[in-house]
């Protein structure tokens, strides 16, 4: 099996992860609704606490510990892409960010299930109870607001249009995809993509929103090689502020 | 932009003029629904409190995390408050079974209802068992027939249709699947015992 | 987080001329016997205005207290400190959420309250008008404001309304978490690096007297509360609490090695109770009438919370559902 295959695909998902549960953190104690304020919050922990299963493996294969590694890189070396980077803006803005993301880290785990490295398949098995949950909640709010008033959809379909480039990025094919599907790993990006289209469809189809046409957006990639936006080294600061205080000590 | 040491909030966009308060209108926090939880497999259905919601699917959501992301859970359901119907509430032993007056309701295809009693006044309304009726009073009345309270003082009683429940599917039972699994919420996993007392120790002359 | 304090002024007992004195009667019976009252039963307009008004100042305290705190979700050290703060600040809404739902019970909405927060008319706890500097004062918080809120709300959870006890008692069993968070939070820093050390006592320092100020005024200057003990709405005097927290946290912070800026503090051993530097409550006072390092942030960033969710719950309303008034 090779190694170097699994832990690019390893770290470009925890990264994902980190940095969107990150994201979605800011909102708590600012949420539009209370009950809403609170769910939310609870996927952030979710993403933070998978992607902290994920540095645990990794630390396993090698890798430093998870604390070290995700609160001590530069941007340059986070293989998240770009989509979770991007600052939260208004909540229709992370409200489809969450579904465009959600809906194809719930199906990545999914094919994961099946994967022949055994600690990533029973991680996978894992958290199929929180993935049912965040899809569940995306997918009840799109359609919801999605047919709501003229102000929610034309709000929902700014969002969705100016996000659908960025979502393309999550499939950014990695350097080992051949390797990856030969080995039984992961079946790979382009049939992520695939399945991850027609998810989306379905969800929208009922709604008023329209799904952009995928064949004309160029996809914004470079995120999975360290090539970032401006806004991930300003975000990582942040994070790991205090942890750099004295990276040595206990905190 | 407000001044801040919060790093969230020098983030925050401007809206509308500092200081001034436009009122919410009426109803701005939607409609109400009841939530139930059962803690464990083969416990009774508790109520736990309410979530605002614009619909069942929406309050079924949100109860979610609201109401079950501490302590075990093994399933969730949600009603709307309207759709449930409320006895009187009686005090200082006396039961409501005491109190209802006894009602056949009328001819026609019985519906099924689920009943649920306060134990004790302070304390959560608990699920006692599902019943045919064709009026709510009635099933509560049935409730008492059947002995679904157990012969225990029952000081308010509440009947809900069955079919205006959205209940949790058994797919989704997998929802709580992490749940123990959450040690970061958990008190028992911030021992600082053994660090204090080595610190203590070492403190000593 | 809920300390108690300021929220009885004014109470003036002529209302009560007015009251039928036999539903009264078994409304003060029904408590005597230590029944608790719910939402459908009788009760006296004065009862009811001051539940509302204490309820709704505990919720607002634990939607503003998600703020000094949840400003260091994005700082925090370490995976273990970061998730633990999401909870613990995502509790404190959830708190929000379920007292807010035991206001609405006495027939308040959630949006009055949420504008009379906004507008300034209704208050919420002090202490969260003061900043916090640095991850130790986040720590602070955690610790030692939940444990003095902790002890007021045990002594609340007693009290004689059903719907408010609920609250309470999921409330208290969830806040055993971020105690034990919080202490263990203090305990690293202490026993750390000579910075975090430092980081601490500085915090100590500074947030010391808002913490005293958290349990309200002093018996001797505070309202007159005897009826509203009698109806078992207030469970304890403010001095009473204060001096419980003491008894229970001043070991655990000396423990640590930390001093506590106020030479005077000290048990009397033959009264069991503690003596300390009167609290300045011209400050107080000051604080909690707008006058604070934080107060207009806090409502700002509330206001704005609230305007940026507005499309939202425009678009969520529907004919299809309805207020009610919860149930319990």
């Amino acid at each position: 099996m090779n190694n170097e295959a699994i832990k690019e695909l390893l770290y470009k998902m925890a990264d994902d992860l980190l940095i969107l549960g990150h994201r979605n953190s800011e909102w708590t104690g600012m949420g539009p609704l209370l009950e809403e304020d609170i769910a939310f919050s609870s996927m952030a922990q979710d993403k933070v606490g998978q992607s902290l299963a994920l540095y645990q493996l990794l630390h396993q294969l090698g890798e430093q510990d998870p604390d070290t590694v995700a609160f001590t890189r530069n941007a340059g070396q986070f293989h998240n892409a770009i989509i979770t980077e991007l600052p939260n803006a208004e909540y229709d803005f992370s409200l489809v960010r969450h579904f465009l993301f959600d809906t194809a880290d719930a199906l990545r785990w999914q094919m994961l299930t099946r994967c022949a490295y055994t600690p990533l398949a029973q991680l996978a098995a894992k958290v199929r109870g929180e993935l049912r949950y965040h899809t569940l909640h995306a997918n009840t709010w799109i359609k919801k607001l999605g047919s709501a008033t003229d102000e929610s959809v034309s709000r929902l379909q700014h969002s969705l249009d100016e996000l659908m480039p960025y979502a393309l990025g999550l499939f950014e094919p990695s350097p080992y995809e051949a390797d990856l599907i030969a080995d039984g790993l992961f079946q790979g990006e382009a049939v992520l993509q695939q399945r991850w289209l027609a998810a989306i469809e379905s969800v929208l189809a009922p709604t008023h929103l329209q799904l952009p046409d995928v064949v004309l957006i160029a996809p914004v990639v470079g995120g999975r090689q360290g090539q970032h936006s401006p806004h991930l080294q300003p975000l990582l600061d942040e994070m790991s502020e205090v942890f750099k205080i004295d990276p040595a000590a206990e905190w | 932009m407000v001044h801040s040491l919060d790093p969230r909030v020098g983030r925050l966009p401007t809206i509308g003029t500092p200081g001034m308060v436009v009122p919410k209108v009426p109803l701005d926090q939607l409609g109400t629904f009841e939530v139930f939880v059962q803690p464990k497999e083969g416990k009774p259905f508790q109520h736990e409190g309410i979530v605002h919601a614009p619909d069942l699917e929406l309050a079924y959501v949100l109860a979610k995390e609201t109401f079950t992301r501490r302590f075990t859970c093994t399933s969730l359901y949600v009603v709307e408050t309207r759709h449930v119907y409320v006895s009187p509430t009686t005090e200082g032993g006396v039961s409501v079974a005491a109190v209802l007056p006894a009602i056949t309701g009328p001819d026609g295809e019985p519906l099924s209802f689920e009943l649920f009693m306060l134990p004790k006044r302070g304390k959560q309304h608990v699920h006692i068992g599902t019943v045919m009726a064709t009026l709510p009073q009635e099933a509560m009345h049935r409730g008492f027939q059947q002995n679904l309270h157990g012969g225990k003082t029952v000081y308010n009683l509440w009947a809900v249709r069955t079919t205006d429940i959205r209940f949790t599917t058994p797919e989704e039972k997998e929802l709580w699947l992490t749940l123990p699994e959450k040690k970061f919420r958990d008190a028992a996993e911030y021992k600082g015992g053994d660090k204090l007392k080595a610190f203590l120790e070492k403190q000593r002359p | 987080m809920y300390g108690g304090g300021n929220t009885f002024e004014g109470i003036k007992n002529d209302g009560l001329a007015q009251e039928n004195p036999e539903k009264l009667a078994a409304f003060e019976a029904r408590i005597a016997r230590g029944e608790k009252i719910e939402p459908t039963d009788w009760m006296p307009q004065l009862y009811r205005k001051q539940l509302i008004r204490m309820i709704e100042q505990h919720a607002h305290s634990e939607i503003i207290g998600a703020l000094p705190e949840g400003t260091w979700i994005t700082r925090a050290p370490g995976f273990k400190r970061k998730m633990a703060l999401m909870a613990k600040v995502q509790d404190e809404v959830g708190h929000a959420q379920l007292l807010y739902s035991a206001a609405e019970t006495l027939g308040k909405s959630r949006e009055q309250m949420i504008d009379d927060l906004i507008t300034g008319k209704s208050k919420y706890s002090n202490i969260f008008n003061y900043p916090t500097f640095t991850w130790a004062d986040c720590c602070f918080i955690s610790w030692l404001v939940d444990a003095g809120a902790i002890v007021n709300q045990l002594a609340n959870a007693k009290g004689s309304y059903g719907p408010y006890c609920r609250a309470l008692d999921r409330i208290c069993a969830e806040e055993s978490f971020h105690l034990k968070y919080g202490h263990h939070c203090v305990i690293y820093l202490a026993t750390g690096t000579a910075k975090q050390r430092a980081m601490f006592q500085e915090a100590l320092n500074r947030w010391w007297p808002p913490l005293m100020h958290f349990f309200g005024p002093s018996d001797k200057i505070s309202a007159h509360t005897e009826i509203l003990m009698r109806w078992k709405v207030k469970m304890s005097s403010n001095d009473d609490i204060r001096n419980q927290f003491l008894d229970m946290y001043v070991p655990k912070i000396w423990e640590l090695g930390f001093t506590i800026p106020d030479a005077n503090l000290k048990k009397n051993e033959e009264t069991g109770k503690w003596e300390y530097t009167e609290p300045d409550w011209e400050e107080f006072k000051r604080v909690i009438n707008g006058d604070g390092p934080c107060n207009k942030e806090r409502l700002e960033v509330r206001r704005i919370a609230e305007e940026r969710g507005r499309w939202v719950r425009e678009a969520l309303k529907s004919p299809e559902s309805a207020y009610v008034m919860p149930l319990a």
